[in-house]
C-alpha cells in the first residue's frame, strides 16, 4: 500500500511539471473538442496527431494522446445528451435518459452528473491500475472465447432492461441489431453474407453509421416532423450544476458504474463497451422507480457515464502490464509508444518507472482537467439548444456527414448513414426504441467471434459453455435476469408504461 | 582545395545535365501532394510502416507525402481505388502480401492488382515469430510438431487470410501435421487467448510479442524468415530448426496504376533507395519487425508472381477459398 503511494508520488511529480500539465490540459481540451463532433472520433484524432508527438519528449507525448481519448469520450457524452447522437458505443446508454433530461430542461444537470460522475470514476480507476494492475491482467486473461461469450449472452439480456416500452419490440430490435451485425465478409471463410453484392457491405456496417443514422438522422427527422414537440423542450435550460443534495443521491449510481467499468474495461477485445449498458440495466433493477428509466433519470446518465470512464481508463491495464492493446485507440498508443523507442509492456514499469507511473498519475489529472474544463463549457453548449433549429439541424447533419466520410474517406458511409437515418424515422413512428438495437449490433460482432472460436476450440460441443465456472455463472446470472424480466408481475408494469407512452 | 570544388563542379554539372535530359513531366513531379494509400484503418502494422516510409520519401522526393486510409472491401478497397486513379504518379499504394498475391486466391476481386498495379519497389520485409503459449510445455520447434503429431493443435492467427493464418497453414502443410485454426481480428486478442492458454500457438508479427517473449511469458520457438532476428538472436529459423525450405514473411512494398511514365517511375524508386538507406528509417523500420529489401521494377513484379503462385498453392490446398 505504501509502495502505491510512493509509486503515485513518483508519478504526480512527472505528471505535474508545467510541461506535462500544459500537454495534459492540450490533449483534454482537443479530445472533447473532437468528442463533442460527431463522428470524429479519437482514433482519427490521434492518428492525425502521431507524427507531431515525434517531437515531443515520450511522457509528454503519452500524456497528451492518453488526454485526448478519455477527453473524447467525455465529449462524446455532451453530443449525445444535447443532440442525441451517441459518437460511440459507449454513449448509447447516455443519450437514453441523457436526452430526455436535456428536453426536460435539466441539460445542465446531466452534463454536470456527467463531468462529476467521471471524475470520481476515473479518480477511482487510477488508484484501481496503480494497485490492482496485475491481479486485473490476470483476470482479463481467464476471459477465453467461451466465457466472453456468456458474457455477451448475459448482455443481450440486459439489452431487453433498457427498453421502456414493450418487451417484445426491445427483444425484436435486440434480434434485428443483432442480424445486422452479420452483414459482411465471414470471419471464417471470407464469405459475403448479406451483402447483396453491394461492395460498401463487405466489411459490414460500422458503428458510428448506424448509430449517426438512427440516433443522429433519425432524431432530425423527427424534429422537423413534430416542430411544436421540439420547441416546447427548447425552451427551458434550468440549472447549470447539480446541488449537493442531487450529487448524494446520484453517488451510489456513480460508484456502482465506476465498479463495473473498472472490471469489463480489463477484457480482451473491447469489453468496456458492455459497461455502461450493465451499469443502467443495475440502476434500473436497483431503482425504486424503474418505471421511470427512459424519461430522464438521473442515475441512469450518472452511473453509465462512470462506468464509461473507468471502463476507458483500465483498459490502459491490458497495453501497460502486457503489451497488448485492447482496441484501435490502444493500438494507436502502442504506435505512439513505438515511435518513441519504448515498446510496452511490463517492462516499462522497472525501465522508466517514471513514464509509467508519470501517464498513470497524468490520467488523475487529466479527469481533473476535464471537470475544469468541461464545468465552466456546461454552461456555452447548453446554450447550444437556444440555437434556432433551422440552423442548429444543418450544423448537425454538416459535421456529421465529416464525421462519416473521415472514417474510411468514402462517401458510401454517408449514404448508408442516411438510409439508417429512415430507417431510425420509421422506428420511432412505430415506437421501436432504437438503444436496444444498438447494444445488439454491438454485442452481435462479439457474440458471432466469440462462439465461433469457442466452438472450433471444443470441437463443435457446446458443452464448453457450461463446464467453465466462470462462464457458467454468467449464463444463470443471464437466465436469473431474464426470468425476472418475464415474471408477470414485471410484465404488468411494462405494458403501463408504454400505455403511458 | 582546388580539386575538392572541381569535382563538387563537376557533379553539380553532372547532375543538372542528367535532370534537363528528363522530359518535363519528371522534372516537375512532384509540383503536387503525394497520396500514398494504405488499404486498412490508421494504426496497424501496415499503416505504421507507410508513415514512416511516407514522412522519408517527402525529403527524398521533395514535395509533400500525404498517407490515406481507405480500409474496406477486405483490405480490397485501397487496390480498387489506385487502380482506377490517373497514373500520374500522385496517387501511390503500400501493397502488402495479404490484398497483393493472397487475396486474389479467396475473393472475387474487382481489380486483379497483377493487371491493374504497376510495381514500383519493395520497401520491407517483416519477419514472423512462431511463439507457444505458457501452457504449452514445448521448448522447441521440433517439440511443438511432435506434439502436434500426437494430437491437433489450436493456434490462433489475426485473421483469415492474414499473414499470420496462411505462414501457419504452410508449416502445418510442410510439416504434414493437422492444426486447427481460430481466427481473431487482430494480433491483439489472439495473443491474449493465447496468454490464458485458450489457444496453444501463434504465428504472429514481431513487435506484437516481443516483450513477452523477453520477459519470458511466452516462448519464442522459431522465426518464419531465412535469416535471424537481430532482436531475437537466440531464436533459430523455423528452417533452420525443423523445415529446411520454410520461409514466410510479412512484405511491404509501393505500387502504382499501371500505365505509369517512366521518368516517374524512376525518380520514385531513386527516391526510395535514397529512404532506404537512410539509418533513421531503417532504425524505425526495425522497431516495427522489419528489415528494408530493395527490389525495383520487374524484380518487384517477378517476386509478387512468385509469392501469389506459392501462396495460391497453399490456400487451395487448405481450401479456404470462397466460390
Amino acid at each position: 500500500m505504501m509502495a502505491m503511494f510512493e509509486h503515485l508520488g513518483l508519478g504526480l511529480s512527472v505528471a505535474a511539471t508545467l510541461q506535462n500539465i500544459f500537454f495534459c490540459f492540450l490533449g483534454c481540451l482537443i479530445g472533447t473538442l473532437v468528442g463533442v463532433l460527431p463522428g470524429v472520433g479519437p482514433v482519427a484524432t490521434i492518428s492525425i496527431l502521431l507524427p507531431v508527438t515525434l517531437s515531443l519528449d515520450p511522457t509528454g507525448a503519452l500524456i497528451m494522446l492518453a488526454g485526448i481519448y478519455y477527453g473524447a469520450q467525455y465529449g462524446g457524452s455532451t453530443t449525445a445528451i444535447l443532440v442525441n447522437i451517441p459518437g460511440e458505443a459507449t454513449a448509447v446508454v447516455t443519450a437514453i435518459d441523457g436526452h430526455e433530461m436535456a428536453k426536460k430542461g435539466q441539460a445542465g444537470l446531466a452534463l454536470g452528473l456527467a463531468a462529476i460522475g467521471s471524475f470520481i470514476a476515473g479518480t477511482i480507476a487510477t488508484i484501481v491500475i496503480a494497485a490492482l494492475a496485475m491481479p486485473m491482467t490476470r483476470l482479463g486473461l481467464l476471459f477465453g472465447p467461451a466465457e466472453y461469450f456468456s458474457l455477451m449472452i448475459m448482455g443481450l439480456v440486459l439489452a431487453v432492461v433498457l427498453a421502456h416500452g414493450s418487451l417484445v419490440k426491445a427483444l425484436a430490435m435486440i434480434v434485428a441489431g443483432v442480424l445486422l451485425s452479420c452483414v459482411g465478409a465471414d470471419m471464417e471463410t471470407g464469405r459475403e453474407r448479406m451483402t447483396f453484392d453491394i461492395y460498401m457491405l463487405t466489411d459490414g456496417i460500422e458503428f458510428v453509421v448506424l448509430a449517426m443514422g438512427v440516433f443522429g438522422f433519425g432524431e432530425i427527422f423527427k424534429n422537423l416532423a413534430d416542430p411544436e414537440k421540439r420547441d416546447v423542450m427548447r425552451g427551458k435550460i434550468g440549472r447549470l450544476l447539480p446541488t449537493l443534495t442531487e450529487l448524494r443521491q446520484n453517488l451510489g449510481a456513480i460508484l456502482r458504474g465506476t465498479g463495473l467499468g473498472s472490471v469489463l474495461g480489463v477484457l480482451p477485445g473491447n469489453g468496456a463497451i458492455l459497461a455502461p449498458f450493465a451499469s443502467y440495466a443495475l440502476e434500473k433493477r436497483i431503482s425504486d422507480r424503474p418505471q421511470d428509466f427512459g424519461t430522464g433519470v438521473p442515475q441512469a446518465v450518472a452511473g453509465p457515464e462512470s462506468a464509461n470512464n473507468s471502463g476507458a481508463q483500465t483498459s490502459f491495464i491490458p497495453l501497460l502490464t502486457l503489451g497488448i492493446p485492447p482496441n484501435a485507440v490502444m493500438a494507436l498508443m502502442v504506435g505512439a509508444m513505438m515511435i518513441q523507442g519504448i515498446v510496452p509492456g511490463p517492462q516499462v514499469i522497472q525501465n522508466s518507472p517514471d513514464l509509467f507511473w508519470g501517464l498513470v498519475a497524468s490520467m488523475w489529472i487529466g479527469n481533473l482537467m476535464l471537470v475544469i474544463i468541461n464545468l465552466p463549457l456546461i454552461g456555452v453548449w447548453v446554450k447550444l439548444l437556444k440555437v434556432p433549429y433551422r440552423l442548429l439541424f444543418p450544423a448537425i447533419v454538416a459535421f456529421c456527414c465529416i464525421g462519416l466520410f473521415s472514417i474510411s474517406n468514402d462517401g458510401a458511409q454517408v449514404i448508408m448513414a442516411g438510409i439508417m437515418g429512415l430507417v431510425g424515422f420509421a422506428l420511432y413512428k412505430l415506437h421501436f426504441e432504437p438503444a436496444p438495437l444498438a447494444l445488439g449490433f454491438v454485442l452481435g460482432r462479439l457474440l458471432e467471434e466469440k462462439l465461433r472460436q469457442a466452438l472450433i476450440i471444443s470441437d463443435g460441443s457446446m458443452t464448453t459453455f457450461v463446464t467453465s465456472p466462470l462462464s457458467l455463472g454468467l449464463l444463470l446470472v443471464g437466465a436469473a435476469a431474464l426470468v425476472i424480466a418475464v415474471l408477470p408481475s414485471i410484465r404488468k408494469s411494462r405494458d403501463e408504461i408504454f400505455v403511458e407512452d | 582545395m582546388f580539386s575538392f570544388t572541381r569535382r563538387v563542379m563537376l557533379g553539380v554539372t553532372a547532375a543538372s545535365l542528367a535532370l534537363s535530359a528528363l522530359p518535363a513531366a519528371a522534372q516537375d513531379y512532384p509540383s503536387k501532394p503525394v497520396t500514398i494509400v494504405v488499404s486498412y484503418a490508421a494504426g496497424g502494422g501496415t499503416d505504421a510502416i507507410a508513415r514512416v516510409f511516407a514522412a522519408r520519401l517527402e525529403e527524398a522526393l521533395g514535395g509533400r507525402v500525404i498517407v490515406e486510409n481507405r480500409p474496406g472491401a477486405a483490405a480490397n478497397m485501397g487496390t480498387d481505388v489506385v487502380a482506377k486513379s490517373q497514373p500520374d504518379g500522385y496517387t501511390l499504394l503500400i501493397g502488402n502480401q495479404g490484398p497483393m498475391v493472397v487475396n486474389p486466391h479467396i475473393f472475387k476481386l474487382r481489380n486483379d492488382p497483377a493487371e491493374t498495379l504497376d510495381p514500383i519497389a519493395m520497401i520491407a520485409d517483416a519477419q514472423l515469430v512462431v511463439v507457444a503459449g505458457p501452457s504449452l510445455e514445448v521448448n522447441s520447434m521440433q517439440e511443438l510438431l511432435e506434439k502436434a503429431k500426437a494430437g491437433e493443435l489450436v493456434y490462433g492467427s489475426a485473421g483469415n487470410a492474414s499473414a499470420s493464418h496462411v505462414a501457419t497453414l504452410l508449416l502445418g502443410q510442410m510439416a504434414g501435421v493437422k492444426l486447427k485454426h481460430v481466427p481473431y481480428k487482430g494480433a491483439g486478442p489472439a495473443i491474449n487467448d493465447l496468454l490464458g492458454g485458450h489457444v496453444d500457438f501463434m504465428v504472429t508479427t514481431v513487435p506484437s510479442v516481443i516483450v513477452l517473449v523477453q520477459d519470458g511469458t511466452l516462448k519464442a520457438l522459431a522465426v518464419t524468415g531465412k535469416e535471424r532476428f537481430s532482436e531475437l538472436p537466440d531464436v533459430p529459423t523455423v528452417a533452420e530448426a525443423a523445415l529446411p525450405d520454410y520461409s514466410a514473411s510479412a512484405w511491404y512494398g509501393l505500387l502504382g496504376p499501371t500505365g505509369l511514365p517512366q521518368d516517374v517511375r524512376d525518380k520514385l524508386a531513386a527516391a526510395t533507395a535514397e529512404t532506404l538507406s537512410d539509418p533513421a528509417f531503417i532504425e524505425s523500420l526495425q522497431k516495427d519487425g522489419g528489415v528494408p529489401s530493395h527490389l525495383v521494377g520487374q524484380d518487384f513484379a517477378d517476386f509478387m508472381a512468385a509469392e501469389r503462385a506459392r501462396w495460391g498453392d497453399v490456400v487451395k490446398a487448405a481450401d479456404i477459398k470462397v466460390e
